[in-house]
C-alpha cells in the first residue's frame, strides 16, 4: 500500500531532532547551538535553501553551515538565488555541498569560475531570479530552508524589515511542501513591529550574533559621473523616453541610468516631459531618484529590495513606496520581477559585451557573475494582452509581415553602454567571452544575458541604433558597427551602409536628435555628490559611510 | 558670458574656470598658455597623453583692482600631480612675485603630489617651490594657499601648503602628506580603512583642518566664497619672522601634547570644546562658522 505520508513523517524526524537544541520556550535557538542544529537538521543529499539574495545574507546561518562536519552533512544541493559570501563557497571546497543552482554571483564571480573549472562544484544552471523561484515550486523544492529576518518573537513570527527581498517566496516552496525553514535575526522580541511570515511557517528561531549583512548595490555616487555618460543619458531621454512616452519602466543598477535619473528634474524638466515619462517603476530605492522624487516626477515605485541608508526616507515617503503598517518598506522580489516582466514597457540596462547581433553578456571568461533579474526585465513577455502606446508603437515598428490586426506589442529592451568600458576595454566584439567559458566548462548553455531577438535599441556616445527598424542581419550588423565608435567592430562599419540607416532614422546622432554634444555637462545633474542627495532628501537619507566625503 | 560666482561650484570648476572666476572679470592674463604647448617631455615615454598647459594654469591678474599673481593645479590632468613643466611654472611665478611685488600670490591647489613618471622632476620641483615661498613671503608678499578640488593638497602638495602665509579651504578640500590608501597599505586597514570615506574626511577634511587651526578660513563650495575667503586673508597674513616660526612651533608642540592620544578626529573636537562632535559633518559653512567661533586655537597668528 502506498505511503503517503512519507515526506511529513521525514520532517517530523528532522524538527523532533532539531529540538533537542532549543534555548528554553519557543521555538529559539541560540548563536552557539546554530551548527548542532543543522548537523541534527540536515540529511545527506538534501536540497538546501541558504538565503542569500541579492542584498540581504542570512551570513549566521552561512557560517554555521560551513563550520558542519563534512562525515555528517555532506552533499547538499545548494539552491540559492546568490552567491555572495565567500561561505557560499567554502562548503564546496569541504565536500558539504555538490551541486548548486543559482542566479546571481556578483562578489564571487571569479572564485565561482575556478571553482567550476577544477570540477569542485557540479553546476546545474545559472538561472534569472524568476526562473529559479519558478523551479522551487516544480523541481527543486528546498528540503531545508535556511533565510534571514530583522527580528522574531518566540512562536517564529518574523519581520524580514525593508530587505524582504527573496524570503516569503522561499518559505512559501519550502514550509508548504515538507521542509524545515530555519530563519536567523538580529532580534529576539516580544511583539514584532509587522508579520511579514507568520510563525506557523518557521520551524526554529536562531538569535544570531550579530545583525545581517546587507551589500549597497544600488548607490551610485553622482560624483563620479562622467560627461560622455550624461550626454549618452540625454540622448535616451529625449530619443527614446520622449519618443515613445515610457511610464512604467525599470532601470539597471549603472552609472548611465543613474544619471538618467539625476537628469529628469533638469534635462527632462526643460523638455517639458514632467508627468509624461518614468512615472511608475519597478526598481530598488535608488538614493539617484531622490531629486525627481523630491520633483514631483514619481507616482509609485515596487521594490525587489531595499538599500542601505534609505530606510528613513521611504517612511517618509508611503505615497511613493509600498510600506507595511508599521511604516517601513515591503519589498518582494518575485512580485517586483513579475511586475518588470509584465508591466513595465522598458527595460534599460548596462552590460559588458554586445556582439554583432546584439547578444549581450556579463560573463567574461575569468568571471562568471550570474545574471540577476536582467534577463526578466529584458525580455519581451510573449504572454503579455495588455495594450499601452510605447508597447504598440514599438510593435509597429517590428513588424515587418502580416495582419496588422494580428500584430502584437514590443516591449522595449535598451542597452546603454559606452563604446570602450572599464580601463578601456571595448563594449563591442566579434564574439562573446560567454560562448568560450561555456566551451571551457562544458556548459551545454552560453550564459547570455539578453537575446538578440529581446534588444530594441542600443545607446552608445555614438548614437542610437533602433533595432526594430532593421529588416534583415546585415542592416542589424551596420546599425551596431554604427554606434560602436573607435572599437574595432566601429570601425569595420561600411559606411554608405550606415549613412544609409542614419537616412532612415534606424541611426540618429545627437545632432539628429537636436543634442549639442557641448551641452552634456555636470550642472546639469539635479545632484552632484552624496551630500546634495542628502539635501535634496531634506536629510532623511543616510548614506553609509563608504559613500561619504564629509 | 559673466560667470556667476555664487553658483559655480569650486569643487566641480576647472582650474581655468576657477581663475577665471575668482578673479576681477576680465582681468586675468597667463603666462605659458596652451598655445605654447610647454609640454611634459617625460610621459611620451610612458605612452600617456600629455596637457599643453602640463596640468597648471599660471598668470597674472586682479583681485578687488589690487594686482595678484595666480596658480591653478587642475586636479583632472593625472590628479593635478607636479611633474618637471608643471612645478617650473610654479616656481617661476614665485619667483616673478619678488620683482612684480603683487598684492598676493594665490595658490589653487587641487593634486595628488609628485607625478610618479618624473618623480625626481617633481620633487625638485616641490622643494624649490617651498624655498621660493619663503623668499617670496621674506619679500612682504602674502603667499595665499585655496583648497577645496577633488584631489585635495597631498603629497608635496600638503608640504607646499604648510609654508603658505595663509590657507583657504572647503568641506571637499582635504590637506594631508600621505593618502588614505597610503597609509592603509602600510599600517593596515585597523589603523587607517580608506575605504571608510567618512573617517577619510574626519581626518583630512577641511573641516578637521579648520577646527585644529591648520586652515585659516572655512569656505562654502563656491567660486565667490573662495574670492571672500582669498581677499579677507592677504589682510590677515602674519609676519615671516623668527617671532611667527617660533609661536608655529610652540602651537604644533602643544597641539601634540592635547591631542596626541586621541584615536579619532571627534575627540580632537571634543576636547578643542565642540558640544555635539557628531554633528560636526553635517553642518553647512554658517553653523560650521559659530562652531569654530567657539573653540580655542583655530585662529592664531603662528605660520
Amino acid at each position: 500500500m502506498a505511503d503517503w505520508r512519507g515526506d511529513r513523517q521525514a520532517r517530523d524526524a528532522r524538527l523532533d531532532a532539531g529540538r533537542a537544541h532549543l534555548a528554553g520556550r519557543g521555538k529559539v535557538v541560540a548563536a552557539q547551538a546554530a551548527v548542532d542544529l543543522l548537523e541534527a537538521v540536515l540529511r545527506p543529499g538534501d536540497r538546501v535553501c541558504l538565503e542569500g539574495d541579492n542584498q540581504k545574507q542570512a551570513d549566521c546561518l552561512a557560517r554555521a553551515l560551513s563550520a558542519c562536519d563534512p562525515g555528517r552533512v555532506h552533499d547538499l544541493h545548494m539552491v540559492q538565488s546568490g552567491i555572495v559570501l565567500p561561505e557560499h563557497l567554502d562548503v564546496f571546497e569541504t565536500g558539504i555541498a555538490r551541486r548548486l543552482d543559482y542566479s546571481y554571483s556578483g562578489p564571487q564571480g571569479a572564485r565561482i569560475a575556478r571553482m567550476l573549472y577544477g570540477g569542485q562544484i557540479q553546476l546545474g544552471a545559472v538561472h534569472t531570479y524568476l526562473e529559479l523561484f519558478a523551479r522551487y515550486f516544480m523541481d527543486l523544492t528546498p528540503n531545508v530552508a535556511l533565510i534571514a529576518g530583522v527580528c522574531a518573537d518566540r512562536d517564529g513570527n518574523l519581520y524580514t524589515g525593508p530587505n524582504t527581498e527573496d524570503t516569503p517566496t522561499v518559505v512559501e516552496a519550502t514550509h508548504f511542501k515538507n521542509g524545515v525553514v530555519i530563519a536567523q535575526v538580529n532580534e529576539i522580541v516580544d511583539r514584532v513591529p509587522r508579520v511579514d511570515i507568520p510563525g506557523d511557517r518557521i520551524d526554529f528561531v536562531v538569535a544570531a550574533d550579530k545583525p545581517f549583512y546587507v551589500e549597497p548595490l544600488f548607490t551610485r555616487d553622482p560624483g563620479a559621473m562622467t560627461e560622455t555618460q550624461i550626454l549618452i543619458a540625454m540622448m535616451a531621454i529625449k530619443g527614446i523616453y520622449a519618443e515613445y512616452g515610457i511610464r512604467r519602466l525599470n532601470h539597471g543598477i549603472g552609472f548611465g541610468t543613474a544619471a538618467i535619473e539625476l537628469l529628469l528634474p533638469t534635462y527632462g524638466e526643460r523638455l517639458g516631459l514632467k508627468g509624461k515619462i518614468a512615472t511608475h517603476w519597478a526598481l530598488n530605492p535608488h538614493p539617484t531618484l531622490i531629486p525627481a522624487i523630491e520633483s514631483g516626477w514619481v507616482e509609485q515605485i515596487h521594490c525587489f529590495g531595499s538599500e542601505v541608508g534609505m530606510d528613513r526616507y521611504i517612511r517618509a515617503r508611503p505615497d511613493i513606496f509600498f510600506t507595511g503598517s508599521d511604516g517601513s518598506l515591503r519589498s518582494n522580489r518575485a512580485f517586483c520581477q513579475t511586475a518588470g516582466l509584465y508591466a513595465c514597457d522598458m527595460f534599460i540596462g548596462a552590460t559588458l559585451q554586445i556582439d554583432l547581433m546584439g547578444h549581450s553578456s556579463t560573463v567574461t571568461q575569468s568571471r562568471v557573475a550570474g545574471f540577476g533579474g536582467a534577463p526578466n526585465m529584458g525580455s519581451d513577455p510573449h504572454g503579455r494582452r495588455h495594450p499601452s502606446d510605447p508597447w504598440m508603437k514599438a510593435g509597429r515598428e517590428g513588424q515587418v509581415v502580416g495582419d496588422p490586426a494580428l500584430m502584437r506589442g514590443r516591449k522595449l529592451v535598451v542597452q546603454l553602454v559606452e563604446t570602450f568600458g572599464d580601463k578601456l576595454v571595448p563594449t563591442f566584439v566579434e564574439r562573446l567571452d560567454a560562448l568560450e567559458l561555456a566551451r571551457k566548462i562544458g556548459l551545454e548553455l552560453a550564459p547570455v544575458m539578453i537575446y538578440a531577438d529581446d534588444v530594441t535599441h542600443i545607446v552608445t556616445e555614438e548614437g542610437i541604433a533602433n533595432l526594430l527598424l532593421c529588416r534583415d542581419a546585415d542592416e542589424r550588423e551596420q546599425a551596431i558597427r554604427g554606434v560602436a565608435g573607435y572599437t574595432e567592430v566601429g570601425r569595420g562599419r561600411d559606411r554608405a551602409k550606415v549613412e544609409a540607416l542614419r537616412a532612415r532614422g534606424v541611426i540618429r546622432r545627437p545632432e539628429d536628435l537636436g543634442i549639442e554634444p557641448l551641452d552634456a555637462d555636470r550642472s546639469l545633474l539635479a545632484a552632484r555628490s552624496i551630500k546634495d542627495l542628502v539635501h535634496w532628501s531634506g536629510g532623511l537619507y543616510e548614506p553609509p559611510a563608504r559613500f561619504r566625503n564629509w | 558670458m559673466a560667470i556667476d560666482r555664487d553658483a559655480l561650484s569650486w569643487y566641480e570648476a576647472s582650474a581655468r574656470q576657477r581663475v577665471d572666476a575668482l578673479l576681477d572679470t576680465g582681468s586675468f592674463a597667463e603666462f605659458l598658455g596652451p598655445e605654447e604647448r610647454r609640454m611634459s617631455p617625460h610621459l611620451p615615454l610612458f605612452d600617456l597623453p600629455r596637457a599643453f598647459d602640463d596640468g597648471v594654469v599660471v598668470g597674472r591678474g586682479r583681485l578687488d583692482g589690487r594686482p595678484v599673481l595666480v596658480a591653478a593645479q587642475e586636479g583632472r590632468f593625472m590628479g593635478g600631480a607636479f611633474g618637471e613643466v608643471h612645478g617650473a611654472k610654479l616656481v617661476g611665478l614665485l619667483r616673478a612675485a619678488r620683482e612684480i611685488k603683487p598684492a598676493a600670490v594665490l595658490i589653487l591647489f587641487d593634486t595628488g603630489g609628485v607625478r610618479l613618471q618624473e618623480a625626481n622632476a617633481g620633487e625638485t620641483a616641490i622643494a624649490e617651490t617651498m624655498r621660493a615661498i619663503a623668499e617670496v613671503r621674506a619679500d612682504g608678499v602674502p603667499v595665499i594657499g585655496l583648497i577645496g578640488g577633488r584631489a585635495g593638497a597631498y603629497g608635496g602638495g600638503g608640504l607646499i601648503a604648510g609654508t603658505c602665509s595663509r590657507l583657504a579651504v572647503s568641506e571637499g578640500g582635504r590637506i594631508s602628506v600621505s593618502g588614505p590608501e597610503v597609509i592603509e597599505t602600510n599600517k593596515g586597514a585597523e589603523e587607517f580603512d580608506s575605504r571608510d570615506r567618512a573617517l577619510v574626511w574626519r581626518t583630512m577634511g577641511g573641516k578637521h583642518r579648520r577646527l585644529t587651526g591648520g586652515a585659516d578660513a572655512f569656505c562654502a563650495d563656491s567660486v565667490s566664497a573662495f574670492r571672500e575667503a582669498a581677499r579677507a586673508l592677504i589682510g590677515r597674513a602674519p609676519a615671516f619672522d623668527l617671532a611667527t616660526l617660533e609661536a608655529e612651533h610652540a602651537r604644533l608642540r602643544n597641539r601634540l601634547e592635547e591631542f596626541g592620544d586621541c584615536r579619532d578626529a571627534t575627540e580632537v573636537w571634543a576636547r578643542l570644546g565642540v558640544n555635539d562632535p557628531d554633528a560636526v559633518p553635517a553642518m553647512d559653512a554658517r553653523a560650521f562658522d559659530e562652531t569654530v567661533a567657539g573653540v580655542g586655537g583655530a585662529n592664531h597668528d603662528a605660520r
